[in-house]
């Protein structure tokens, strides 16, 4: 029974194993042949890893972990690697996709040779959604003549009244098709894209409906030669080569899609050397160590003169509850309200202000006030976090420490002061590092409360005064819309990587010398 | 500094005739209660605003009223009844993707942090300061790349291309699991290793100690991990902004986040009483169970 039990166990695990490597070659073997080298060789990678781990018994603890190893591989760790290699090459609008997607696209493309037949069109449509449709030749040799054309099968010429075509009507067109119920051109009409994508006939006889009245044989347009690498156009026999990841003819026309191709540092070379760039990026890399640093800043003495002040105050437990409201509050849900309130017509801190000082900042145009709202919000938003860890840094401190500064005559502000605070920063530095990265990188505030804007003036690419770097990645790739440079913004996201690299090593340095002191 | 002392002095006469000493700690303390109010008006204010804002039913707020005239639920009706936009649909995607991630989350950072607490093999201080290293880079670093991946495997695997769920639900778990699974590994350090012993002893297999030992005992930071997954995974705007893209298929935090962009002025109303809705599922998890999270927060932190 119990052997019974375990071999059944085992074949269940074999076949799960066996079905999800059959996937997974099928995957990689798609990506393979449409040249998404990258993703195939991550994805080689884990399925490496899991047959590894699956078959070698010294790996068995890694079974444990061997599911979330493999998502952080594919959803963190690619997803880095990738962007590295991004920064490098050309992708952007137009240079989308892999070579060989470009070519299979433009293969795609079709043309109506010039002497070619056309035909007028009818279309049948079966109860299981299939078309049919009943051609009639126009000028030429056979005109007049009556075809039956379903896709995958060859199209013939057939008398109507014969076999599975019905009667015809007074214009020569079946009333009807075995299967197929003729559709009139108002129900026609709604359905024109899905009959227009389709091919009738079988290959290499093919005809597309080209508009309401003709459909014709369409052939494709390009052809890809590998020994050449060049793509021939069969119309005007045309010659485009590939030139910077894009197919080019000689008179210089390109052919779209274009496709990704490495094209080295140019990227970094563009912002790193161009002043109008490097310039407003410096810039806004000096607010972006402000914004960091004054948040934490805020924060941190906010949180910490609450802990201080209330820790021994009657009534401790109710302010506290009322002081960490913000906190579990959706940060998007936060922000949101706060740029309401502070909304020149919607909110009630214009009318308070105007009635307190006789005017209300224009929270969203200067950029002084902009960015003093932007800090002010995300210490509404953090103080709560820093509130709880100091006091609960505070409560680590052994009293013995206190009352031995008693004894020795220390004031409560001496107490403060030497020892307190030196243990507290002690404690919190490496959490208050890990913060200031966290808040060099953070988007929601900068991105919800104001877009990053107000912008900057005589900037080559749009940006703003209270853009962080990663916010201008975002805008560079995702909001500036007409032309989206995905390299350039993987190039910047690289110069953010390593800063932020940087400041972990900062971090790990400190909290082994913390850890070696405490 | 003066305001204080004679806020103070006037709240608590009857004492200070004792004791000059306590009169002292009187003041101190209505200075404190003093700060602490002003810090709760900070806390409070916004909260609270946002709440009257979407019981009010006039368009445009009349600036200051704390408490609107007539305060009726017409802003949630338009908010559910809108032929514009799916605003329960949004919610319902939210807590699924955001229940399933943390689901996932708890599996996975459960099970590799009892393999990292509990097996000595090769390779274990290596993966662990990889993980550590991984971490500290933030999804949203990467989002130009991971955009670009998953418009590519949305290619050839239905379900995982743009527009979908699931990917959104696999970016967030191994965005997560990085931190929880140290937390974790922590957590289970602290459990003596002589419970697991003498259940192997007695011929239990790894996972059945695992199972029925270890994992009752880990409740409290599965709790907290739990918890900061969902809130994570529910709040979280910029990723399943870029990668989804149909109306039925978005978040309520994309759906306000468009609300701010699109129709901010129009429908004020509407839009706070979509903030109050996308809101309450976060507090509702987060006020029965905030001694978890704070305590799993100060324990983490400060052990650093």
């Amino acid at each position: 029974m119990n052997t019974n039990r375990i071999s059944r166990w085992y074949l269940l695990n074999l076949a799960g194993v066996g079905i999800f490597c059959v996937v997974m070659l099928w995957l990689i073997s798609k990506f393979l042949s449409s040249g998404l080298y990258p993703l195939a060789s991550i994805f080689i990678a884990v399925v490496v890893f899991f047959t590894l781990v699956y078959l070698r018994p010294r790996l068995t603890p890694f079974r444990w972990m061997a599911v979330g190893i493999g998502i952080v591989i594919i959803f963190t760790l690619y997803p880095i690697l990738y962007m590295f290699y991004l920064s490098v090459t050309n992708m952007g609008s137009g240079h989308l996709m892999s070579k060989q997607q470009a070519i299979s696209r433009l293969e795609e493309q079709l043309y109506l040779p010039e002497d070619s037949q056309t035909y007028s069109w009818t279309a049948y449509q079966s109860s299981d959604g299939e078309f049919a449709l009943w051609l009639i030749a126009g000028e030429g040799e056979n005109a007049g003549q009556g075809l039956l054309a379903i896709p995958g099968e060859p199209i013939e010429a057939v008398e109507p009244g014969t076999g599975r075509v019905g009667e015809p009507d007074d214009k020569g067109i079946p009333l009807s098709i075995e299967g197929y119920e003729r559709l009139d051109l108002r129900q026609t009409v709604p359905l024109i894209t899905r009959i227009s994508s389709l091919d009738f006939g079988e290959p290499p006889t093919t005809v597309r409906v080209s508009s309401l009245q003709v459909a014709a044989p369409l052939v494709s347009r390009y052809e890809y030669d590998s020994a050449e690498d060049a793509i021939v156009d069969l119309k005007t026999n045309e010659i485009y080569r590939p030139i910077e990841g894009t197919f080019t003819s000689e008179s210089g026309e390109e052919l779209s899609p274009g496709y990704i191709v490495y094209i080295g540092l140019r990227h970094y070379k563009n912002f790193l050397g161009n002043s109008r760039f490097r310039e407003p990026l410096l810039s806004m890399l000096f607010w972006n160590i402000s914004f960091a640093f004054m948040s934490v800043l805020v924060s941190f003495a906010v949180g910490l003169i609450v802990t201080l002040m209330f820790e021994n105050l009657p009534g401790k437990r109710i302010i506290r509850a009322l002081l960490i409201i913000p906190w579990p509050i959706p940060v998007l849900v936060s922000i949101l309200i706060w740029r309401s309130m502070l909304h020149p017509d919607l909110g009630f801190v214009a009318p308070i202000l105007e009635s307190l000082v006789g005017q209300s900042p224009a929270w969203f145009q200067d950029t002084f006030w902009t960015r003093f709202g932007v800090i002010m919000v995300n210490v509404w938003l953090s103080y709560p976090y820093f509130y709880v860890i100091s006091a609960g840094a505070i409560r680590s401190i052994p009293t013995e420490i206190f009352d031995a500064a008693v004894v020795d005559g220390a004031g409560a502000f001496q107490k403060l002061q030497h020892i307190t605070l030196p243990l507290l920063l002690r404690i919190l530095m490496p959490l208050l590092i890990a913060s200031f990265t966290f808040n060099f990188n953070n988007f929601n505030v900068i991105y919800v409360f104001n877009f990053g804007n107000p912008p900057r003036p005589d900037t080559i690419v749009p940006m703003g005064y209270t853009d962080i770097l990663i916010s201008f990645v975002y805008r560079l790739a995702f909001i500036t819309s007409n032309v989206t440079n995905y390299g350039l913004a993987a190039a910047i996201t690289v110069m953010l990587f390593i800063l932020v690299g940087m400041m972990v090593l900062i971090q790990i340095r400190f909290t082994r010398l913390f850890q070696e002191a405490y | 500094m003066r305001n204080a002392e004679v806020f103070s002095r006037s709240s608590t006469e009857p004492v200070t005739t004792r004791t000059p000493i306590r009169f002292e700690k009187w003041a101190q303390y209505g200075f404190a209660y003093l700060i602490a109010l002003v810090l709760i008006a900070f806390a409070v204010a916004p909260a609270l605003w946002v709440i009257s804002a979407s019981f009010n039913p006039a368009k445009s707020l009349v600036a200051g009223t704390l408490f609107p005239k007539n305060p009726d639920l017409s802003n949630y009706d338009q908010l559910f009844s809108s032929e514009f936009f799916p605003y329960a649909t949004w919610f319902l995607n939210s807590l699924k993707i955001a229940s399933i991630t943390t689901l996932l989350a708890i599996l996975i950072t459960c099970t590799a942090g009892y393999a990292l607490s509990r097996f000595r093999f090769q390779g274990r201080r290596t993966l662990m300061f990889a993980i550590l290293i991984l971490n500290i880079f933030p999804a949203i670093l990467a989002i130009v790349a991971l955009f670009s991946m998953i418009q590519q495997l949305g290619l050839y695997l239905p379900g995982m291309g743009l527009d979908s769920h699931a990917p959104l639900i696999f970016i967030y778990v191994a965005g997560s699991s990085g931190i929880n699974v140290l937390i974790v590994k922590a957590y289970i350090d602290s459990i003596p290793s002589e419970i697991d012993e003498s259940a192997l002893v007695d011929g239990a297999t790894h996972w059945q100690t695992f199972m029925y030992i270890i994992f009752p005992i880990m409740r409290p930071i599965v709790i907290t991990i739990g918890v900061l997954t969902f809130i994570a995974a529910y709040g979280d705007f910029i990723i399943a902004r870029v990668l989804l893209k149909s109306s039925d298929q978005l978040t309520v935090m994309v759906g306000m986040l468009l609300f701010q962009t699109d129709r901010f002025d129009r429908d004020f109303g509407i839009i706070t009483a979509g903030a109050v809705i996308a809101a309450i599922p976060i507090i509702l998890i987060y006020i029965p169970l905030q001694k978890y999270v704070i305590d799993g927060l100060t324990a983490g932190s400060i052990k650093g």
